[in-house]
């Protein structure tokens, strides 16, 4: 599904990966930790096209589809989802036509009519409820005036809505509590599935006791340094990440 | 200079004003760029040119240009007063006929009754504003008597057609004590024309009246646009007041308020978005002279293109204004590398105990809220799209009646291609 084979990339002078390698298969979900600085999340924006980003060498493909060669809009038709670490607040603009113009933009993409406002609306009270998002905080501007938790359910909420091959979740946990961390990971979980893979990039291992990964991978100076199972999570726990240098 | 006026005809009405405006006019300086207050927005081109104004020809609808509508909104249920080149068009105008509410053309009004109506000094000041009491042509006077609402908004229409015109248009509004009123300024000029439009615009609301004023300047071809507006409000009167700067090649709003007794309301909002080449200019001054006076000023620009932009404003806090509460933010946007703006704020607070709080920045998109909604699989052009009406959506959301929003909505949505 996923094939990131050998990819550099940096911001103006600094290079961040230095020749990463990953493979993610359907359905699965992939952790990846690691320190602070080791290029968790510049994967994270390369992957959902930040320009910001240049990438100087290797291949990304979801499916074939070469991802490098689209921009950002292209890349979440084609199916990638990112759960910012810092969802951004844009006053004015309703979360539920944001989220409307985002499904339209995707169909017409596909080539298929617009959604119809009652399937809409079914689908924003299913996946609202997913998340235990409330009609309050969904009919407001984007993110604005949120708590740290009421974004981040947002973000989930987001996702659920358009429906992506590929959720890659940037430190959705960070700054949560564990009621919200609950809610946040009851909602991944009901998503996973075998066609939908995750990447679930995070510095706490806490979060993996909810989303139970299949593969755990430590990113350090741009690279996968040690790949293994879900135990990985709980012996960097324990250890620390100094080991593996 | 006055070459420039040469061509420039006073009719026979208002005659006092007209000769003290006359003298005035070759003693005061045309504005350059070494007076700060037209230091952004030159008039250097003007007044190189050969204007005329209008000498008459066919009327009504048949002298009236195809691509403009006499009557802007159409879904609006309202009066109009409708003026060409600065003359009143009896034909396609519907004045009001409500008890309590006088409302005719300017040059209707007796000499004696016209020498009381304007208070304001602007003639005496700026050579624009002599030029606009000497020569002015006509203009609209509305009288609401005490504890009277008029029960529709009243369209101000002026046109300006045909090339090197000049027109002056010139409006009195006043609201008697506890009365009702709201009043539409549509500026338009139809394609190719060129010249000038100088309008002004005074308003006394009596105490514990309310005036509401939305202006909207939508004009093709070349014009300098010009539009002074002087409100007086006493004590406890309410004004609201938008301005919608929809297309124009070269305009400058100027909105000057006072607050003239205790307990004033005052809420003033204003948008711009001019692209090409187009100038816009927003110089706004609240005055507060008395006690307990409330105003909020919101303005945002966008702009694109090699647009220019300016915006001024002064508040006055006098040292009896006490307890006042003046807010004030204009944010603007420079969308594109050859597009600039020149802002300033300035407040001026000289009672202890007041509330005032500004905010004035000039910035470019949040790069980082376009690439958040582009990585939900929104275009470019969506992504943008979005931001912009969000961005000023705070200012329409404030005009009170539901069919004129929509209206510059549509307008602003048709100009710059949003879906």
């Amino acid at each position: 599904m996923l094939k990131i084979k050998n990819l550099h990339a940096k911001v103006g002078d600094n290079e961040i990966l230095k020749g990463l390698n990953l493979e993610v298969g359907p359905g699965e979900v992939h952790a990846i930790m690691g320190p602070n600085g080791s290029g968790k999340s510049t994967l994270a924006s390369v992957l959902a096209g930040r320009e910001s980003y240049e990438v100087t060498e290797g291949e990304v493909e979801l499916d074939g589809v070469n991802l490098l060669d689209l921009d950002a809009t292209e890349r979440a038709r084609e199916g990638v989802f990112l759960a910012f670490q810092y969802p951004i607040e844009i006053p004015g603009v309703s979360n539920l036509n944001f989220m409307k113009a985002a499904i339209n933009g995707k169909r017409t993409h596909l080539g298929l009519e617009p959604i119809k406002p009652k399937d809409f609306l079914t689908k924003v009270k299913e996946c609202s409820s997913l998340v235990e998002l409330d009609g309050r905080l969904r009919d407001r501007s984007v993110n604005e005036g949120f708590s740290g938790g009421e974004k981040k359910r947002n973000e989930i909420f987001q996702m659920a809505m358009l429906d992506p091959k590929l959720a890659i979740l940037d430190e959705t946990d960070s700054g949560l509590d564990i009621d919200a961390l609950r809610v946040v990971s009851k909602g991944v979980n009901k998503m996973r599935s075998k066609d939908r893979s995750f990447i679930v990039i995070t510095h706490y291992q806490r979060l993996l006791e909810h989303i139970v990964p299949d593969f755990v991978h430590v990113l350090s100076e741009g690279k996968i340094v040690k790949s293994g199972g879900k135990e990985l999570a709980l012996e960097l726990e324990e250890k620390g990440y100094d080991w593996l240098k | 200079m006055s070459k420039f006026t040469n061509n420039f005809l006073a009719p026979s009405h208002g005659v006092e004003l007209r000769n003290e405006a006359l003298t005035l006019l070759s003693s005061l300086p045309v504005p350059t760029r070494r007076n700060e207050r037209w230091k952004y927005s030159s008039v250097s081109k003007l007044i190189n040119a050969s204007l005329e104004t209008y000498k008459g020809g066919e009327v009504g609808i048949e002298g009236w240009p195809k691509e403009i509508n006499p009557n802007p909104v159409p879904q609006l249920e309202a009066y109009r007063i409708v003026f060409r080149n600065g003359v009143y068009e009896p034909t396609l105008s519907e004045l009001p006929t409500f008890k309590g509410v006088v409302c005719m053309p300017l040059s209707s009004i007796s000499e004696e009754q016209s020498k009381t109506l304007f208070s304001n000094k602007y003639h005496k000041t700026e050579w624009v504003g002599a030029l606009n009491a000497a020569y002015y042509q006509d203009g609209f006077y509305l009288h609401v008597s005490k504890n009277i609402k008029l029960d529709r908004p009243i369209i101000v229409h002026h046109l300006t057609d045909g090339e090197n015109v000049a027109n002056f248009p010139r409006h009195f509004v006043r609201i008697d004590e506890g009365g009702e009123a709201e009043v539409v300024v549509w500026t338009t000029a139809s394609q190719d024309s060129s010249g000038m439009c100088n309008s002004l615009f005074e308003a006394s609301i009596a105490p514990n009246a309310q005036l509401f004023l939305e202006k909207i300047t939508n004009e093709e071809g070349e014009i300098y646009s010009f539009a002074h507006d002087f409100i007086i409000q006493e004590a406890d009167s309410r004004f609201k007041a938008h301005n919608f700067t929809i297309k124009g090649s070269w305009v400058r709003n100027e909105l000057s308020i006072v607050s003239a007794g205790k307990g004033t309301d005052t809420i003033f909002n204003g948008a711009y978005l001019p692209c090409g080449n187009e100038h816009v200019d927003n110089h706004t001054t609240m005055d507060h002279t008395y006690p307990d006076g409330t105003s909020s000023e919101l303005y945002r620009g966008i702009m694109y293109g090699k647009s220019t932009g300016v915006f001024n404003g002064k508040v006055f806090v006098r040292p009896d204004a006490q307890r006042t509460n003046a807010f004030q933010q204009n944010t603007n946007i420079v969308a594109d590398r050859g597009a600039s703006i020149n802002a300033k704020p300035e407040l001026e607070i000289y009672a202890d105990d007041v509330k005032c709080a500004h905010g004035c920045t000039v910035g470019q998109f949040d790069l980082e809220a376009l690439f958040y909604l582009k990585s939900r699989g929104l275009d470019e052009n969506a992504a943008r799209t979005l931001l912009v009406e969000a961005f000023i959506a705070d200012v329409l959301s404030s005009v009170p009646n539901e069919a004129l929003r929509n209206e510059i909505k549509r307008l602003y949505s048709e100009r710059h291609h949003w879906s």
